[in-house]
């Protein structure tokens, strides 16, 4: 316990001082400002230029019209910078060969993967939390928020996704030892699932449902059961893909 | 004397290279043990089959007693592991990343302190508190060897920790153990002969993955010496008169050698 506190810690001091925590908190503080002024800003400033002398009269945007701004913007670059961002987590030690020392000196393996994972799932939270707060904020600023529906469903269904993402830059890093076969596992995994979604049958099983259409769950369009077994799936992929990582390691010559 | 580390029938290949073939050998507590071999004789190989950080295809390895197993190995906590070219953490300070070591391998807190206060004196690095990532190669070999030392290992392994470094840094480091020979027993892998005269009580010999040479030092030269001797004098000495005296005597040299400079006692010379 104290060891995997002391490695937790290390990887709480590396995101800080390598600015990787500086700059996800700062890229969704940003996505936080942006949904909601984009969501305000943008009909307004059509409707002021009108193209080519036609006058466009849009609908006035509503507080849903920043919902969907947040959850393209977090669904879409977020992640991505989310796991670009994280893709070394595993690489890295391998790469500069800084493992070695800690493991000699008794530290157990597993205890490196649920390290790693506590801390970006954290700092994951973090940013996701303060990106959803600063968005609430201008959009009750601005908007009637209206009934929602399915709030929590809604918003925990994209964290949960982040967290996959999470686990499959891990074991990706874990199997390959490289920034790139990190990125191009879980990459590889989210084309998988959206090529998946193509059938309708699939849809509410796949977890990259709980990515892509939580507006729809907002406005009552999609029921909670839609989402349901997406999530259950999702959690248990967590679970065993984590699993996975600390067998693999285990076996892993350094 | 019990012995510290036993290897044997130990075997390994990286593909179809067989890199380790047979190799028997053991340390005594106590020696300063040099494991000699040139570049890619399979020395780094040995030393991580013996951390559990290489699976071997067969044979056993003991420390202390134990067995090593591959992968999680508890054997480790007899050991201190200097590894060729150490890695740290380079956004940390000694002070933390020594702490961390701590923290990890179960030390107390006051122990940690202590500890650590201590063996960066041993290495020379206390009272530094930049970036480790701001060190240079030797900076870093002598916190390797802090490392190393923190949690009062048995066997410290060292693995070519002069190799890199310059010869005033190398003589620090041979310094450093020699200074630890009393409370552990060191290995060290090297492929620079001079190191080991100078330090060490045994060597074994590793070549083609086999053990080419083992004993200790005054065994090995007992049983392989040379028919004569070289005597070395002063540059300042008339070498007539050494000759003229020897001649009177009847002893007649075989050949008579003008000594060189070596370049490393020059260096050495200017350096210091
Ligand atoms: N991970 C590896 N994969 C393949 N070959 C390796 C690996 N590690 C070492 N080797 C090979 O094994 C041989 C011994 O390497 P090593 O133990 O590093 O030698 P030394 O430390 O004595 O210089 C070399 O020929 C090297 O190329
Ligand atoms: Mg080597």
């Amino acid at each position: 316990m104290r060891a995997y506190l002391a490695f937790t810690k290390k990887e709480f001091i590396e995101n800080l001082r390598t600015y990787k925590l500086l700059i996800l908190l700062a890229v969704f503080l940003l996505f936080g400002v942006m949904s909601p002024l984009v969501a305000k800003l943008v009909p307004e400033i059509m409707q002021n230029l009108g193209i080519g002398g036609i006058k466009i009269t849009l609908p006035e945007a509503t507080a849903m019209d920043s919902w969907v701004q947040f959850f393209k913007n977090v669904g879409q670059i977020g992640l991505l910078v989310l796991a670009v961002v994280f893709a070394g987590i595993m690489s890295n030690e391998f790469s500069r060969g800084t493992l070695v020392n800690v493991l000699t000196k008794g530290l157990k393996r597993h205890t490196v993967i649920f390290s790693k994972l506590t801390a970006a799932a954290l700092i994951w939270t973090m940013s996701y939390l303060l990106c959803l707060a600063v968005t609430y904020g201008y959009t009750v600023y601005f908007w009637d928020m209206g009934e929602l529906q399915h709030v929590f469903l809604a918003f925990f269904s994209m964290w949960l996704f982040g967290l996959l993402l999470v686990v499959l830059l891990i074991l990706g890093g874990t199997l390959f030892k490289t920034f790139i076969g990190s990125l191009l596992l879980a990459g590889g995994a989210v084309v998988a699932m959206t090529l998946l979604n193509i059938s309708p049958k699939i849809q509410k099983y796949n977890p990259v449902t709980l990515c892509g259409d939580n507006t729809a769950l907002l406005t009552g369009v999609k029921n909670a059961s839609d989402f349901v077994p997406a999530v259950i799936i999702c959690i248990a992929l967590v679970v065993v893909l984590t699993t996975v990582s600390v067998v693999v390691f285990d076996r892993k010559q350094i | 004397m019990t012995d510290v580390l036993t290897i044997q029938n130990l075997t390994k290949s990286f593909g179809k290279e067989t890199v380790i073939d047979g190799l028997t050998f053991s340390v005594p507590e106590g020696s300063i043990f040099g494991f000699i071999g040139k570049n890619g004789a399979g020395k780094t190989t040995t030393m991580k089959m013996t951390l559990g950080l290489l699976a071997a295809d067969s044979g056993e390895i003991t420390v202390c007693g134990e067995r090593v197993s591959f992968g999680q190995t508890a054997t480790n906590r007899h050991i201190g592991y200097l590894l060729d070219v150490p890695e740290f953490y380079g956004y940390m300070r000694p002070k933390e990343y020594l702490w961390l070591c701590g923290e990890i391998t179960g030390l107390e807190n006051a122990k940690i302190k202590s500890r650590s206060e201590e063996l960066l004196k041993l290495v020379g690095l206390a009272g530094i508190n930049k970036k480790i990532g701001s060190f240079s190669r030797g900076m870093k070999q002598r916190l390797g060897i802090a490392q190393a030392l923190l949690n009062e290992p048995k066997l410290l392994i060292c693995d070519e920790p002069t190799s890199a470094l310059d010869p005033v840094g190398r003589k620090e480091i041979l310094e450093i153990l020699r200074q630890v020979k009393d409370k552990t027993t060191v290995i060290f892998s090297t492929h620079i002969i001079s190191d080991v005269e100078r330090i060490c009580d045994r060597i074994a010999v590793l070549d083609k993955g086999r053990l080419a040479l083992s004993g200790t030092i005054a065994e090995l030269k007992a049983k392989h010496k040379s028919g004569g001797f070289t005597a070395t004098f002063d540059a300042g000495t008339d070498k007539e008169r050494v000759l003229g005296v020897l001649a009177e005597n009847h002893l007649q040299p075989i050949g008579v050698e003008e000594t060189e400079q070596t370049i490393e006692n020059l260096f050495m010379e200017v350096i210091l």
